[in-house]
């Protein structure tokens, strides 16, 4: 009885802690999501049932303007066959010069759905939804937006296309009433036939500009998801974006974790 | 019209989820990555086959299988990421790789029960058998006629051509169903830890020189009777799925079916008509029956 006890302690601490040593079909490091590391994700929901919590730093070294951190905790849970609901609240510096949709401490909720798995004939497809409430800092009006997801694979290589439209409740000044964004990226496991830990990511993307008159934000990324554990996938990534704005991004960087439960 | 008709839903599940789950790997690692290695050996072997036709002999039975092999002795911690060994198989015939994958989540679930400290082994094999059968995906827990469901016309195309990958095919479901016995009744953690070694040894010796003789694959209810005659359904349902192994071998491997919509066609409806548990009333392959042959 007293193991059992020990091994429930442990259960929790480690869980707490993201450290739980492995059961098998966990948290899968071949499963994309938004930000882990980088900007796009793949057209599948976790598995129904299964709880994950994801984190990550992402900071933007600006042509223009000072640096900007952001902090991105997350919860993610299979509500429902091939859905997946989320729960995120963006935490940035310098919240009071944001412009644009999101917001410092805005309550974000997402759905994604994906109505299929991948065939010899059909790729993989898959709906987001998502609405960010003005709880944040400086924050008005319910902001929404819809992407579509297609993810298509070539041998190992996979092909994923994201296409989203946001729309902002309450645009302020100069801000843009709605804005489109477009990613197209491949991942790739690494290691084959002898690991597969690794999946190696790349994206090119563009999206309009949060004020109007400006250049679309035009730029690339690349990561790294490192499956650490069944349950514990670390991730890293880097990006520049090479047109845009005059406070575009000179450098992006994400480093983050998911663990699965 | 054909891209309709593969329209297919994903349907990942997580695992039934408790404070054993991590029993096996935790406590008897030396057992889970033999495991781990079995998970890379079905998906290469179907992967490999698809891609060649099931015409050519070195490529399974000198190259994939040699992949197989090396990737077993690697020891892998983690279980692989099946999709990445097998992209073309997952596309063609995903409904059978995610009833395979809840199968062997059922597997993994009674061998962490049986490593475990868990106070009521009975109580929580019997939960996650019911979690299990759940599923739509869940394979039929009833006693299936195992030799007329390897009597088709393309049946024992795979063993036949490739009796080597065969043979290393069915040491892994030697594996799987050998190490019941044992680790339930081996009282402590350094007692289970023995208890598998002999069986390690043996499947070990089977990879090395696999046992091309044998005709039928290995049955729960032989390598572990105490396991088979106190979970007859689970027992059922392994053979049952260790049977489906089989059949998709035969299907990929044979010119009988000859293209991809081809197997996909047969498997889909060999897994509809006798595996799944929802085909339960109408399935002709159940032994109703007390002579079963093996």
């Amino acid at each position: 009885m007293r193991n059992v006890t020990l091994r429930t302690f442990r259960f929790f601490a480690l869980m707490l802690l993201g450290l739980l040593p492995a059961p098998l079909l966990a948290l899968d490091h071949d499963n994309l999501d938004p930000n882990r590391p980088i900007g796009m994700e793949d057209a599948y929901a976790i598995p129904k049932g299964e709880i994950g919590m994801e984190g990550g730093v992402r900071f933007n070294d600006r042509r223009e303007g000072r640096t900007r951190v952001t902090f991105q905790p997350q919860i993610i849970y299979g509500a429902f066959d091939n859905a997946q609901i989320e729960i995120q609240g963006d935490l940035f510096t310098e919240p009071n010069s944001l412009v644009g949709a999101s917001k410092s401490g805005d309550l974000h909720l997402g759905l994604l759905y994906n109505f299929n798995t991948e065939t010899l004939a059909l790729p993989a497809m898959a709906l987001r939804v998502e609405t960010d409430l003005p709880t944040g800092v400086n924050s008005r009006g319910v902001d929404t937006q819809v992407t579509g997801i297609l993810t298509r694979s070539f041998g190992r290589l996979r092909a994923h296309l994201n296409a989203g439209y946001t729309v902002l409740g309450l645009p302020k000044g100069q801000e843009r009433p709605g804005a489109y964004r477009a990613v197209a990226a491949v991942s790739y496991p690494l290691g084959y036939p002898d690991s597969f830990r690794d999946t190696l990511i790349a994206s090119v993307y563009t999206r309009e500009s949060d004020l109007r008159g400006q250049r679309n934000h035009t730029g690339v990324e690349v990561g790294i998801r490192h499956q650490l554990t069944s349950r514990l996938v670390v991730d890293a990534g880097l990006g520049t974006e090479f047109a845009g704005p005059a406070d575009r991004a000179a450098v992006l960087g994400t480093v983050g974790l998911s663990v699965g439960f | 019209m054909a891209a309709c008709s593969q329209f297919e839903p994903r349907d990942k599940r997580f695992y039934y989820r408790a404070f054993w789950n991590f029993a096996l790997r935790e406590d008897l690692a030396e057992l889970d990555s033999e495991f781990n290695g079995v998970d890379f050996g079905h998906s290469n072997l179907y992967e490999n086959l698809l891609l060649t036709g099931g015409t050519d002999v070195p490529a399974i039975e000198d190259r994939a299988r040699e992949e197989t092999l090396a990737f077993i002795a690697s020891k892998p911690r983690l279980n692989p990421n099946e999709e990445a060994i097998a992209p073309t198989y997952m596309k063609l015939a995903w409904r059978a790789q995610n009833t395979f994958d809840e199968a062997h989540a059922l597997h993994r679930a009674t061998y962490d029960i049986v490593v475990s400290d868990e106070p009521d082994k009975d109580r929580a094999i019997r939960n996650v058998l019911a979690y299990y059968q759940e599923s739509s995906y869940a394979i039929t827990a009833k006693k299936l006629d195992h030799h007329r469901l390897d009597a088709f016309l393309y049946s024992r195309s795979f063993r036949n051509r490739f009796p080597l990958f065969n043979a290393t095919i069915w040491a892994y479901h030697y594996l799987q169903v050998a190490v019941y016995d044992p680790l339930q009744a081996a009282r402590d953690l350094e007692t289970k830890k023995q208890a598998v070694r002999p069986i390690l040894l043996t499947y070990r010796h089977y990879l090395d020189q696999p046992q091309t003789q044998w005709t039928f694959m290995p049955l729960t209810a032989e390598l572990s009777p105490i396991f088979a005659a106190r979970y007859p359904e689970i027992a059922n349902i392994f053979d049952n799925l260790h049977m489906l192994h089989d059949n998709i071998s035969d299907i990929l491997a044979s010119e009988l079916v000859p293209t991809w919509e081809d197997k996909r066609e047969e498997i889909y409806r060999i897994l509809n008509t006798y595996y799944l548990a929802t085909a339960d009333a109408t399935n002709p392959m159940i032994v109703t029956h007390a002579e079963h042959r093996h």
